[in-house]
């Protein structure tokens, strides 16, 4: 199975720098995963991502969200599912990732499958502010939250035994 | 009781633009804003920094357009080192950037215009998309629009050494040319894609022009504006997309000024409002005169339709014949309907698709040739280029150790700030009328005014969706009375 981790966000951007520091700790974290490429530093979106996830059979990606009243620090886990609630225009310049995927899939595209799409997602505060560190909230929370993603994508990326 | 209408696309993280539509008490639009919550801090950011590290960071302004930031940004660092480039430098660069070009446009024509012609401005959002219209114009036509994209990536990333935030422009020119073989891996690519554009012009004939009600829509519907033009031009006053002068042209045709790029802050300045975080340019000379439309109007759009208005010609035939078309079924050149801005994208996508053909045929663009190592700093730069989205403006200062002391930027969108305001408040007049209730048919038509400017205002591109894209809310003294939402 062919697996592509994607860091997303602006490394430049404040705590939406967040998923890029993650793919890349990840990158060295986790022991060697036969068949997984890293995308460290992924800044696109909508019908870029095609081009990314094309020929891959899962994707893992770890960005950034806020939601309201979410706590920096705080992060989700969720599938392709979560992300069917609105087929639309999330961006008005670009189409949004599930748009973009069920799109590739009507196409006959090689893509990752429903459950093959998992989504790692930390709970942000400044996103507007140019800057190379995050905010001390997040940072703080930082080795917490990283760990434990570090265990579920290891899960998710390492046969079990046996 | 006066009430409050909200349309908010925000969906994520980023600061995308939020209507409110104040109504009076019968319930006629009594005014209309667009507000952004912008990025900060940039031009800040970057003091400090050795001037050549700035084309490779401003990439990160913008993941919609990074490629215009990289373009203008190293024009300006060219002149920071007294702009001596190696001639064929120019040449790839501005191969580079008509790949980026078609590859933007396909995304904005078929993915956003298209939606809304294809099913219709009232249709139900959801079938209003990308994927409605591949269901209505067949899978063959969807997939041929993912592969053009493709393309024209893959142009990109053999030129730049990668498709997205280049690290390719240098002082004085380019870190890697253009081999033989390159070359000829990209020549069927062009060839396909100068197919795909005048494909992309029939099915704009076919599906638009074909529906008198759609023509009606971009010529007589409240989708005008009387506002000025600006757009960058060669020495023939053909659209050039990376280099050139400044012209901007007033709505009936006549020139009001052209500029070198380093004259910019004698002919453009900025208005600032209270009530919204990006700012207003204006014509300079004209001195700001409010948000009012008219020939003594110091307001103008920098949009593709804009471009093409501010022309005399095209610089290529196949785009000359588009344009002649497409001003002769707009009633005449310059245009005012603002909708026509989507067809301008695919005359200007011909002329991209012929520079590539012309680049291809031109045999000194595998020259080795292609950077020359500055000798000097002279300390200032400005370059301006047309990104997709308007006319961009980078200008910085540096030491006498190439160290950036200042930084200021104009970016495309921000250049049509005022009309955007103008028109989204001119549609909202004219739709939402007393005693007939907003629905989603009425939001998507105003929504309609300001897609048209494609407009960008983040920075931070990847986006998850996860909350509803559209929101409209109705208040009543104060009060949530209604909302509706897709």
């Amino acid at each position: 199975m062919r697996t592509l981790l994607l860091g997303m966000g602006n490394p430049i951007l404040s705590d939406d720098a967040v998923g890029v520091r993650l793919a890349s700790d990840l990158k060295r974290w986790l022991p060697p995963v036969p068949s997984m490429d890293v995308f460290e530093d992924c800044n696109v979106g909508g019908l870029n991502l095609l081009d990314v996830l094309a020929g891959y059979d899962r994707v893992i990606v770890l960005d950034s969200v806020r939601t309201s009243d979410g706590v920096p620090g705080a992060w989700y886990h969720f599938g392709l599912e979560s992300l069917k609630q609105t087929l639309h225009l999330t961006n008005i310049h670009d189409v949004n990732f599930a748009t973009a995927l069920a799109l590739g899939y009507s196409l006959g595209m090689q893509l990752p499958d429903c459950s093959n799409v998992h989504v790692f997602a930390v709970e942000v505060d400044d996103t507007i502010t140019f800057s190379e560190t995050m905010t001390p909230a997040l940072e703080d929370a930082y080795p917490g939250f990283a760990a434990a993603i570090l265990k579920e994508v290891e899960a998710l990326v390492t046969p079990g035994p046996g | 009781m006066p009430r409050t209408i909200t349309i908010d696309p925000i969906t994520r993280l980023e600061g995308h633009g939020k209507i409110q539509i104040f109504l009076h008490d019968d319930g006629s639009v009594k005014d209309c804003f667009f507000q952004i919550p912008e990025l900060r801090g940039f031009e800040r950011f970057v003091v400090g920094r050795p001037i050549e590290e700035l084309p490779r960071i401003v990439t990160r302004i913008c993941g919609v357009c990074p490629a215009s930031h990289h373009m203008a940004s190293a024009k300006a660092v060219d002149g920071c080192f007294g702009s001596q480039v190696a001639p064929v430098a120019h040449k790839l660069r501005d191969m580079y950037y008509h790949a980026h070009y078609i590859h933007s446009h396909i995304a904005h024509f078929y993915a956003l215009a298209a939606p809304d012609f294809v099913m219709g401005p009232d249709a139900d959002p959801m079938v209003r998309n990308i994927l409605g219209v591949v269901a209505k114009v067949g899978l063959e036509i969807g997939g041929k629009v993912i592969r053009a994209r493709a393309l024209a990536q893959k142009i990109q990333q053999i030129l730049g050494g990668r498709a997205t935030h280049l690290v390719w422009c240098m002082p004085g020119g380019v870190s890697k040319g253009l081999t033989a073989a390159e070359l000829e891996e990209i020549k069927p690519m062009v060839e396909e894609l100068a197919g795909f554009a005048e494909f992309s012009l029939q099915l704009f004939r076919d599906v638009v022009l074909a529906n008198p009600g759609y023509v009606d829509l971009i010529l007589h519907g409240p989708y005008t504006l009387d506002v000025h033009n600006m757009g960058l031009v060669d020495e023939n006053n053909a659209p050039n997309f990376y280099h050139g002068n400044v012209r901007v042209v007033d709505f009936e045709g006549h020139e009001i000024c052209k500029y070198e790029p380093n004259e910019y802050n004698r002919f453009v300045a900025e208005h600032v409002e209270a009530w919204s975080y990006l700012k207003f340019p204006y014509l300079k000379q004209r001195g700001w005169k409010g948000f009012k439309e008219g020939i003594d109007s110091s307001l103008y759009c920098a949009t593709p339709l804009a471009r093409l208005n501010v022309a005399d010609r095209m610089a290529t035939p196949r785009a000359q014949a588009a344009f002649e078309e497409m001003f002769s079924t707009l009633g005449g050149h310059p245009c005012k309907a603002l909708l026509a801005a989507h067809w301008a994208r695919l005359v200007e996508m011909v002329q991209n698709a012929e520079m590539l053909e012309r680049y291809c045929a031109d045999p000194e663009i595998t020259s080795e040739q292609y950077r020359v190592i500055p000798d000097r700093i002279t300390g200032e730069g400005v370059g301006i280029v047309e990104a997709m989205r308007g006319t961009l403006t980078h200008h910085y200062t540096c030491d006498a150790n190439g160290i950036c002391t200042s930084a200021n930027l104009i970016v495309g969108t921000t250049n049509n700030n005022a009309a955007i305001q103008m028109v989204t408040k001119k549609v909202a007049q004219a739709l939402i009328k007393p005693g007939k209730e907003p629905d989603n048919g009425i939001l998507n038509m105003v929504e309609m005014a300001f897609r048209a400017f494609d407009p960008c205002y983040s920075c931070a591109t990847h986006y998850l969706p996860g909350q509803m894209p559209l929101t409209i809310a109705f208040y009543k003294g104060g009060e949530l009375w209604r909302e509706l939402k897709r």
